[in-house]
Order: structure tokens, then C-alpha cells, then sequence
């Protein structure tokens, strides 16, 4: 084994290998830090470029643009509020709010730092348990899937502020507007109204960026004018006092250990990936707290706990990829693309085929997270030109990145009537003090709560027993049980302090 | 608690029943165990219904308790204040709404451009040299970006507006 690390380090540390890190980092940083160019779109996009490289060239660029790509789409939820993926939601509501406190460049760092931490750990990960993570992943069916998202949508009292009773009915629209359009299992149209624009349902990226962004610039509208305010709160990443202290990172320790967990264990499970990942981590940060009511409002640990398990899914993802040859992600699926272009099948073969690919792209993942700090601090140099344009040209140009963000999901104008509908009603759900973030949360997971709870029920004639008697939903279902009981049993006057 | 809160109150419960009268009127199609289209809607709308009717509920009885006791509501912005801020926000949304949709027809380009000076203004720009560069500017840097260098295909118009957005991408 060691002997393949020692060929792989001298393989990726060629020249042209490092500078396909470098490219590939950055574009996945672009990509994934502008809404509606996804990751997985990222990696799409430099797919026709790999055709004439070799194939351990090929595979170094395309991880380091997934890895990229994770980490950049924080870029623009600290500094702008638009969640430039998914998996940014926590992140724009603790790292925009401390961005808005005045803290940008600390919120930055902290990002940074635990996104290469998270992204490192789960390499290790993968390098030392790529076997037992793959098993224990294929052991997920439909009951654990339905208890897993049960489990994610049980950390809304995190993502609820002040008002729980509205942040739960947040979330419950949520998962209802992902009931919108075809029936998965049936194919019957729901809630379309006749019309063509919901037959395939609601994108939550379109809906994502109307409810977080838009409804920001039309809360912003109504302040008065100001003639330059740029990126909330940012000083320069040069300030000292800015650059967080190590005893923060110490005194979070587990938390970052933990998140990293959640992420890599996620992260493998296929469908889950890098947003359901930061999602949980971020609600178990909320449950731990010392400081609860912190979250919301710009609470460090939350913004750490998002951003080490949405990186540290990256691993996870790519050891059930290399391991089974399943993909765990949308942009793990584009990898398996990659490799049929090169003529391999990812799977268990694999590994003992072609070692050098498989311990090539080990040690150029490894790299390109460490490169990142370095290039993440680029990526934000180059947004925030941004930063230096009056405030009003400012919005406008959020505005025109959020309007070719939600036109750039499927070309098509209906994406983009949803998002103008989505910031109205994300504008007054703000308005009269509904929290968007826990709708965000019902919207992604809806769908896989309802197909596999309704997987699970067919597969077990319609009894719902099959739920709790497999040993991992019902630790899965118990664990949610406990996040919803804990935070009432904590704070009783919650539902008293519904008007907010 | 004011007036307006309690109707976007109301206004929630309303949307939840009508949705819930839309779901029960989805055709089971039953395999068996399976619950059909109609099962979980039905069962997510029902629970949004009961929480936003305690809601409301809290909420009246918050709203009648206040009006009881006669507190005034001092408002924190004078009322002239008040409308300029609601016009600032119902011409953003409104300059939103025509952008995307005249984008389609004249193409990315002319509605962007003509999009950033009506929005900027919206928002209370007055200076004329932000007001004269902004649009060309902004604009610009959008199709080079988006346009030509992640060649994304963006909405180029019918017929002339067409072959107008075709000599940029």
C-alpha cells in the first residue's frame, strides 16, 4: 500500500498535475460560489476538457473542482447572503449574519478553515476506512433514508429563532411545496394547477435563492439609501483581529470532530450528500450549544459545525463511488462519467485494476484541500470586486447573478417566474417573522421523506413496523425523537414566544 | 401585535385548507401498501393547519389582551417615511417582474440593460455618472462571464432582438 502512496505523491506532484489542482480548485470555487452553476455543473462543464488528458491528470482536475466547488459556494453566502449551493443554507444564516455584524473577514477565516479541516478529514477517512464505510452505507434502505431525513428535519428548532411553532410551519411548507408536481411512485400530477411550470416539481435552488436572496435585496429596498455599503462587515482578511484564535478551534473541537463524522458518514450514503450533511451537523451544533440562542444570529459553532460536514461529505462521497462504483451525489454521478470516458467502471475492481487512479486521486484530493486555503482567499479577493461598486449597482448585480442563477437550472424561464414568486412570499414570511431557512430545510428533504416512507410501507405491505424494527432506523428515529423533545423540554415557554 | 400580523396569520390557515381541499381530492392510485398520491400532503397539510391555527389562536388572544389594556403603538418611522419606504419596495418588485418578464422577448442583454438604471433609481440612485456607466458595466460583465465564458445559453429575444443578443453570444 505504501508503495502505491509513494507512486501516487510522485505522480500528482508532477508540475502538470499541481496545476491542474490549482485550475480545478479555482474553477470549482467559481462555480460552486455563483448560484445556479452547481458543482456538479462545474465538473460538467470541465468534462470535455479532460478528453485529451491523461487519466490521472484528468481525475486530479475533476476532484479538485468537486472540492473547490463544495467550499466556494460559502464565498457568497457570507458575504452576499446567496447560497451558492444547497448545503450553504447554515452557512448564510450564521456566517451572513456575523458577515452583517460586522465580522466578514472572521467569519471568513472560520469558513476556511473548517472547510479544509472537514475536507482533509474525510480524505483520511477515506484512505483508512474506504471497506467499512462502503458496508455500513449498503445497508441503508428506504426505512433509514425516511428515518435519516426525519432526523435532518428534526434540527428545524435550530434553524427557527425565536419563534419555534412559525419555524416548524415553516417547515411543513416546506415539505409540502415539495410535494408540487409528479407523483414519484405514481406519476399522478399534484398541485399544478393545470399548468406546466410545477409539473416537475420545485427546484430548491430556484426556490432557495428567491426566499434567501431576493427577499433580501426587497428587505434591503425598503432602507434608505446608501451611496456605497458593499460585502456586510468586511474589513480585509489582513486584520488581525479578525484571524480567529486557536482556542476557539480547541475549545470546538468536538464539534468539528463530530461534524467532520456526520459529514463523511453522509456524505456516502447515495442521495443524502452535502446538504442533508451540513443540515444535521449544524442541528446537533444547535442542540450542544452552550450559547442556543446564539443560533440564528451569527453563532460561530453553527457556521463550523455546517462547514466541516459539507466538505467532509466530499470523502464520503467518493469512497462509496470508488468502493461500489455508486454514486453518492449528484457530482459523484459526473465522475462516473469521467471514468467511462477513460475506460474504467468504478467498483471494487477497480481497486486492484488500476491502484495508480485509485491512489492517484486519494493523494490529489488530499492536495487540493490544502491547496484551497490558499486559493479560497483568491476566490474572495475576486468576488469582492464586488464589493467596491455603490451599493445600489451592488443589488442590481445580486440581483442579475441570482435571475442567470435560477435561469441557468434548466434554461427556462418558469425557473425564473418561481424565483420572483419565492422572493415575495420569502419577503413576507420574513415580514411577519416566519423563518425561510426551515422551509429551505423541508423543501430538500420532502421528497426523500415522502418516497422512502412510502417505499418503505410497500415494501412491508403497508405497516409502518418496518421503521422502527431495523436496528439503524430506529436509532435514527429515537435520535429524532430526542432533537425534537430536548429543545421543548429545554426552553418550555418556546411555544409562548410565538408572536416573536 | 398588530392588525396586519393577524390577517397573514389568517392568510396561512386559508392557504393550508385550500390546499388540503386541493390534496383530498387526488385520486389514490393504490398498489397494495402503497398510499397513494394523496397520503402524505394530507397528513403534512392537516399538521400545518393545526399549527397555524394555534398560532393565530396565541396570537388573537396577544392582539385582544393589548387592546384591552389600550397600549398605543408608537410607530418607529413617521408615516411619510412609511410610504416612501413601501414605494421603494413595490417599484423593486415591480422593476423584478418586468425584467424577467421582457426577457424573454427583447433578450438578456436590452432588458438587463434597461433593467439596472430602473432598479438603481428604485432604489433612490441619483447619480448620474453611477446612472450612465451601471447598466453598460453590469451588463457587460454578466455576458462575458455567463455569456461567453461558461457560454450559458441566456435568453436572446424573437426575431430582431434576437440577431441583436446573437452579436454578443
Amino acid at each position: 500500500m505504501l508503495e502505491h502512496y509513494l507512486t501516487a505523491f510522485a505522480t500528482i506532484l508532477l508540475p502538470q498535475n499541481l496545476l491542474a489542482i490549482c485550475l480545478g480548485g479555482l474553477w470549482g470555487i467559481l462555480a460552486g460560489a455563483l448560484p445556479g452553476i452547481s458543482t456538479s455543473m462545474g465538473v460538467v462543464l470541465l468534462l470535455p476538457f479532460t478528453y485529451a488528458m491523461s487519466p490521472i491528470g484528468a481525475f486530479t482536475i475533476l476532484v479538485s473542482a468537486y472540492c473547490g466547488g463544495i467550499t466556494g459556494g460559502s464565498i457568497t453566502s457570507i458575504l452576499f447572503g446567496i447560497p451558492g449551493e444547497p448545503s450553504s443554507v447554515p452557512t448564510v444564516i450564521e456566517g451572513h449574519a456575523m458577515a452583517k455584524q460586522g465580522h466578514a473577514a472572521y467569519a471568513l477565516w472560520v469558513f476556511l478553515f473548517c472547510s479544509i479541516g472537514g475536507g482533509i478529514f474525510s480524505v483520511l477517512v477515506m484512505m483508512a476506512a474506504t471497506p467499512v464505510i462502503s458496508n455500513f452505507a449498503l445497508r441503508f434502505g428506504p426505512p433509514e433514508y425516511f428515518a435519516l431525513t426525519v432526523l435532518g428535519l428534526s434540527v428545524v428548532s435550530g434553524l427557527s429563532g425565536s419563534s419555534l411553532l412559525k419555524g416548524v410551519i415553516a417547515c411543513f411548507f416546506g415539505i409540502f411545496l415539495a410535494t408540487m408536481g409528479t407523483d414519484g411512485i405514481t406519476g399522478l400530477e399534484r398541485f399544478t394547477f393545470g399548468t406546466t411550470i410545477l409539473l416537475g416539481g420545485i427546484n430548491f435552488v430556484t426556490a432557495m435563492v428567491g426566499m434567501l436572496a431576493v427577499s433580501e435585496i426587497f428587505i434591503e429596498a425598503q432602507e434608505p439609501f446608501q451611496e456605497y455599503k458593499g460585502a456586510a462587515g468586511y474589513t480585509g482578511m489582513k486584520t488581525k483581529s479578525e484571524f480567529p484564535k486557536f482556542s476557539l478551534y480547541r475549545q470546538n473541537w468536538f464539534n468539528l470532530l463530530r461534524s467532520s463524522c456526520i459529514g463523511t458518514v453522509v456524505g456516502a450514503l447515495p442521495g443524502a450528500g452535502a446538504t442533508i450533511a451540513s443540515f444535521l451537523a449544524y442541528g446537533e451544533a444547535a442542540r450542544s450549544s452552550k450559547h442556543p440562542e446564539k443560533f440564528g444570529n451569527g453563532a460561530v459553532d453553527g457556521l463550523m459545525a455546517s462547514e466541516s460536514a459539507n466538505n467532509a461529505s466530499t470523502g464520503g462521497s467518493m469512497t462509496i463511488l470508488l468502493s461500489l462504483g455508486i454514486p453518492g451525489s449528484n457530482t459523484t454521478a459526473m465522475l462516473v462519467a469521467a471514468f467511462m470516458i477513460h475506460g474504467m467502471q468504478p467498483g471494487p475492481l477497480l481497486l486492484t485494476a488500476r491502484p495508480d487512479i485509485i491512489y492517484g486521486i486519494f493523494v490529489a484530493m488530499l492536495l487540493a484541500n490544502i491547496f484551497l486555503l490558499g486559493l479560497t482567499i483568491g476566490g474572495i479577493r475576486l468576488f469582492l470586486q464586488l464589493n467596491k461598486l455603490p451599493y445600489s449597482v451592488f443589488s442590481a448585480a445580486i440581483m442579475i447573478l441570482c435571475t442567470i442563477g435560477a435561469f441557468g437550472i434548466s434554461n427556462n424561464m418558469d425557473e425564473l417566474y418561481l424565483m420572483f414568486a419565492f422572493g415575495v412570499i420569502g419577503y413576507f414570511m420574513r415580514k411577519y417573522g416566519y423563518p425561510v431557512a426551515p422551509a429551505v430545510l423541508g423543501l430538500v428533504l420532502g421528497d426523500l421523506a415522502e418516497l422512502s416512507l412510502r417505499r418503505s410501507l410497500l415494501l412491508n405491505f403497508g405497516s409502518p413496523a418496518i421503521l422502527v424494527t431495523r436496528p439503524i432506523s430506529a436509532i435514527l428515529l429515537a435520535g429524532a425523537l430526542v432533537s425534537i423533545v430536548y429543545p421543548l423540554l429545554k426552553k418550555p415557554k418556546a411555544l409562548q414566544q410565538e408572536a416573536g | 401585535m398588530k392588525k396586519d400580523e393577524l390577517i397573514a396569520n389568517a392568510g396561512v390557515v386559508a392557504f393550508f385548507v385550500f390546499m388540503l381541499v386541493q390534496a383530498s381530492e387526488l385520486k389514490f392510485v393504490r398498489r397494495f401498501g402503497d398510499m397513494g398520491s394523496g397520503f402524505w400532503p394530507i397528513i403534512i397539510l392537516s399538521t400545518a393547519i393545526f399549527l397555524s391555527l394555534l398560532v393565530l389562536i396565541i396570537n388573537t388572544r396577544k392582539y385582544l389582551q393589548e387592546k384591552k389594556a389600550g397600549a398605543p403603538q408608537e410607530p418607529a418611522i413617521s408615516s411619510g417615511e412609511a410610504r416612501e419606504r413601501r414605494m421603494k419596495l413595490v417599484l423593486s418588485v415591480i422593476c423584478l417582474l418586468v425584467y424577467i418578464l421582457i426577457m424573454p422577448y427583447i433578450g438578456f442583454v436590452l432588458a438587463t440593460l434597461l433593467y439596472v438604471p430602473a432598479f438603481i433609481l428604485a432604489l433612490g440612485e441619483r447619480r448620474k455618472w453611477v446612472l450612465a456607466v451601471s447598466p453598460f458595466l453590469v451588463t457587460a460583465m454578466a455576458v462575458a462571464v455567463f455569456g461567453r465564458f461558461i457560454a450559458m445559453p441566456l435568453p436572446r429575444g424573437v426575431e430582431a432582438f434576437a440577431a441583436f443578443s446573437r452579436i454578443f453570444y
